[in-house]
Order: structure tokens, then sequence, then C-alpha cells
């Protein structure tokens, strides 16, 4: 009988006969802008995601998360097994060009603000991405245990720790007791191969269903349609395969390096993290601590909740498009700027 | 199956708003345990005088790097006398190292500069190092693992 009901009221709400099946929503037309590439932006980042799930998934096979043992099998994974470097590679190149995109995507969405009305949504799962993937991002290299890493974890949890009233125990928890040891080792590696990818992988699912279900942003002047398959299947798949290429050719030009092993007792004199966390290392180096870590959290926060201050700037009458515009440019500005000045220091 | 849909009174309301807030605590005093068997608690804090050797054994104007029982401290031999500072930099706790050109403590991280009396002067450390006692019996130096 409860069947009976819902079945009513899906009868209800649509003409008879209309209901949806799953060839609908396969076949479902899309915008003609979606063949624009600017607008194509975000199905970039879901195939390097399955690409780093997998590449990840063999590392695990060869990984030791443990102290003494996690350099030497990098180290083995990059000389010793077979294409061991270029799994490895094709793991470190992905992060990269993940990232890359997530940030263009992020800067065409914020550019056109498809975030408006109806689609907060959207910008916020897809807002928590880029976070919980940066957090990917800086657990997976604390795993290669060599100097970088075994400072920037330092660097990071400590940062953590200043936080007000959660931040001790908050180190505690990352750290597994008072110093970067094992422990803390052992705990990012959980994050970094467990707890975070489900998070991630739910957090993109709830992305995607999330833009199916509202629908893509109305831009002025795109009219005609096109089915999601075959054509704009075939679009994506042609973009992974020129993908692929470019991560296979990436990882045979600049295969991947190690650098020195961890030292507990001495600061490598180059502590520069990856570059996509260049900017904000160079931002805690030129400013002090509490003005750095609150302004980093309270950026972090802004740029979730952006679509709810748009809406109240609106109605105040703000020309948003320009704002959006100003800003975006001068945070892209500052970031290429604090990026120079890192790779001068 | 036929359901019975009577208004929900007032008793009814209460005993499951009871019921629904007795789940909610008790899950949530669950979930707060599990969070404390995560965040380990703090070891005890070992105080205590350590030798380090005799005073000649710090040349003027250097600095010895020790490792003591996890704190990482430098021994320091000025005009002043000798002082052992803690090598956690204060901003976020990389390791300082001794500049004996500068007469300077330096944090590579990010520029974290102290002088030789510990004083942060440049770059983001909030504070000065922190500071070991170093007692002097006889000949030799002894220094108190519990920064003053
Ligand atoms: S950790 Fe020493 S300057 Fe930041």
């Amino acid at each position: 009988m409860a069947s009976e009901v819902s079945q009513a009221q899906v009868e209800g709400d649509q003409p008879v006969g209309q209901s949806k099946s799953w060839i609908d929503y396969i076949q479902k037309d899309l915008p003609e802008h979606l063949d624009w590439w600017p607008y194509t932006l975000g199905a970039i980042p879901l195939t390097l995601f399955g690409l780093l799930v997998i590449t990840g998934l063999l590392l695990t096979f060869y990984y030791v998360p443990s102290p003494d043992k996690a350099y030497e099998s990098i180290e083995q994974i990059t000389n010793e097994v077979y294409l061991g470097w270029f799994v490895r590679g094709v793991h470190k190149f992905s992060v990269d060009l993940m990232i890359l995109f997530l940030l263009f995507h992020v800067i065409r969405v914020f550019l056109t603000r498809a975030y408006q009305a109806a689609g907060e949504l959207k910008w916020i799962t897809g807002s928590v991405v880029l976070l919980v993937t940066f957090a990917m991002g800086f657990t997976g290299y604390s795993l290669v245990y060599d100097n970088v890493s075994y400072w920037g974890m330092t660097v990071v949890t400590s940062m953590l720790g200043n936080l007000p009233l959660v931040g001790t125990p908050l180190l505690y928890l990352l750290r597994g007791g008072e110093e970067v040891s094992g422990g803390t080792l052992l705990r990012l590696y959980d994050l970094h191969t467990k707890l975070l990818p489900v998070l991630l992988g739910g957090l993109v699912l709830g992305h995607v269903i999330v833009v199916r279900l509202v629908g893509f942003v109305d831009v002025p002047g795109s009219r005609s349609f096109h089915p999601f398959y075959p054509e704009h299947t075939m679009l994506m798949g042609a973009v992974a395969v020129g993908l692929l290429v470019l991560i296979v050719d990436l990882v045979m030009i600049f295969p991947p390096v190690l650098g020195p092993p961890a030292n507990p007792q001495e600061v490598a004199s180059d502590v520069s993290p990856p570059w996509y966390f260049s900017a904000p290392y160079m931002w805690i180096t030129l400013l002090p601590g509490p003005v750095a870590l609150w302004s980093l959290l309270g950026a972090a926060g802004l740029f979730v909740l952006y679509p709810f201050v748009d809406r109240i700037l609106v109605q105040r009458g703000w020309p948003m498009a320009i704002i959006n515009a100003v800003v975006g440019a001068a945070v892209v500005g500052v970031v290429v700027v604090l990026m120079i000045l890192d790779t001068r220091m | 199956m036929a359901v019975i849909h009577d208004d929900i009174g007032r008793r009814r309301f209460l005993s499951q708003a009871v019921m629904g807030f007795g789940l909610l605590f008790g899950l949530g005093t669950l979930a707060l345990r599990f969070i404390q068997f995560l965040v380990p608690s703090p070891g005890p804090k070992r105080v205590g005088a350590v030798l380090i050797g005799a005073e000649s054994r710090v040349p003027m104007g250097e600095a010895v790097s020790l490792d003591l029982s996890g704190h990482k401290i430098l021994v320091l031999r000025t005009d002043e006398g000798v002082v052992a500072f803690s090598r956690r930099c204060t901003d976020l706790g990389c390791l300082v190292s001794w500049n004996k050109e500068r007469e300077q403590f330096l944090c590579p991280c990010h520029q974290g500069v102290f002088d030789k009396t510990g004083r942060n002067i440049a770059g983001p450390p909030p504070r000065p190092l922190d500071r070991f006692e170093v007692v002097k019996r006889g000949e030799h130096l002894y220094v108190s693992i519990q920064s003053v």
C-alpha cells in the first residue's frame, strides 16, 4: 500500500505517463553552451579523481606508513617496482592537474556567478570538494616522509594547534601525541587513504547530483540543446583521453623525484611546499601568526558561503558582476605574486 | 496493514520528544567518547637536571645542539655566560639554528630571526625562544628540563 501512495504522489506531480526513467537522465538535454570549454571544466577534475583513486589504490600495495619504512617504500616504488615510477608519477600529476582544473572551474563559476539562487548548493558542495582536495594534497605529500613532508606536518599541525579552544585537542588528534611522530604519519595515512577519499567521493557524487537536479546555469544566447548521451559523453571521453595522453607525457618528461629523507634534527634549507600551497605558505611567512591563520580561515569560510554574501550585496544594489571580476583578478594576482616570491626565497 | 491516524496527543509527543532527546544524548556521548579515544592524553612531564658537561665543552660564541629526552636545545656561550634555548621556533615549531656570523638564531621555515638573548626580532615568531635554566655545579653544567 505504501507503494500505491508513492505512485499516486508521483502521478500527482507529473502528467500521467511522463514519469522519468533512467534513460531520460542519460539522454538529458544539455544546453548548447556546454560545448564551450570553460563550461566543461568540472568534468576534468572528475576524470582525474578517478585516475587518482586507481593509482592511489595501486600505491597502497607497496607503501608502508611507518617512519622507518615510509621513505624507503617510496624509494622502492620509484626505483625498483616495475612501472612504480610511472604509477607514482601519474598519481602526482593527476593531483596537480586536478587542483589546477578545480581552480579554473571555480574561477569560471565565480566570474559567471553561476552560484546564484538555486545554485547555492552546487557552489557549497563544490567549494568543500576543493577544500577537501587540498587536505588530500597535504596528507598525500606528508606520506612521502621526506624533509619537506616532515616539516610541513610540523608547521601545519602547529598552525591548527594555535586555534582557540579546539586547537590543543586537534593538535593531539592529528599528531597522535605531543610531537610529530610515527603516530602522526599513521594518522595522516588513514586520513589520506580512508576517511578523506570516502568523504571526497561522497561530496563529488553529491555535487554532480545537485548539478543534475538543479540544472545548469542559464547562459543568454544558449538556446539549443544536445543530449548528454551520446554527444556530450563523447566529448567528455575525448577530453579524458586527451588528459591521459597529457599526463603520460608529463610523467615521461618529468619522472617523479624524491627529496632528502625526513630529518627531525635539522630543517631542510628549502621547505617550500608543492605549488598549490605555495601562496598560503608565503602568506604565513609574511604575516604574523594569528593574522595569517585567521585570514586564511576567514577566506575559506567566505569562499564557501559566497553565494549568500553575493545575495546580500545585490540587495544593497552592488554591481556584483563587476565586483566579482575585480575580486577574482585581485585574488589571482595576489596568489601569483606570492608564488613568485616563494620561488625567489 | 491499516495505519491508524489518530492525533498525536500531548502525552505522545512528550514521550517521543523525551525518547528522541535521550537517543541523541546517548549517541552524542558515544561520539564524544570515540573522539576522546582518538585524542591521546599528554604524557607526564619529566622534570630534572641533565648534565651537559664542562663549560669548556661549549666554545665561545658557538652553540651546541643537544637532544635531551625529546627536548631539542641549543646551549650557547657568550660573554654573558652560558644559556640554553629550546630550538623549537615559537612560530610554528620548526627548529632554529645558530648563525655564528650574524649572532642570531634563524628559522628556515618562515625566516624567523631571534637575537642572541632569544628575543624574536624578525619574521612571524610571536615571542622569544623558550629558555632552560642552566646551573653550574663545580665545573659541570646542568640544564634543568623545565622551561623558565
Ligand atoms: S616556524 Fe619558525 S618562522 Fe615559522
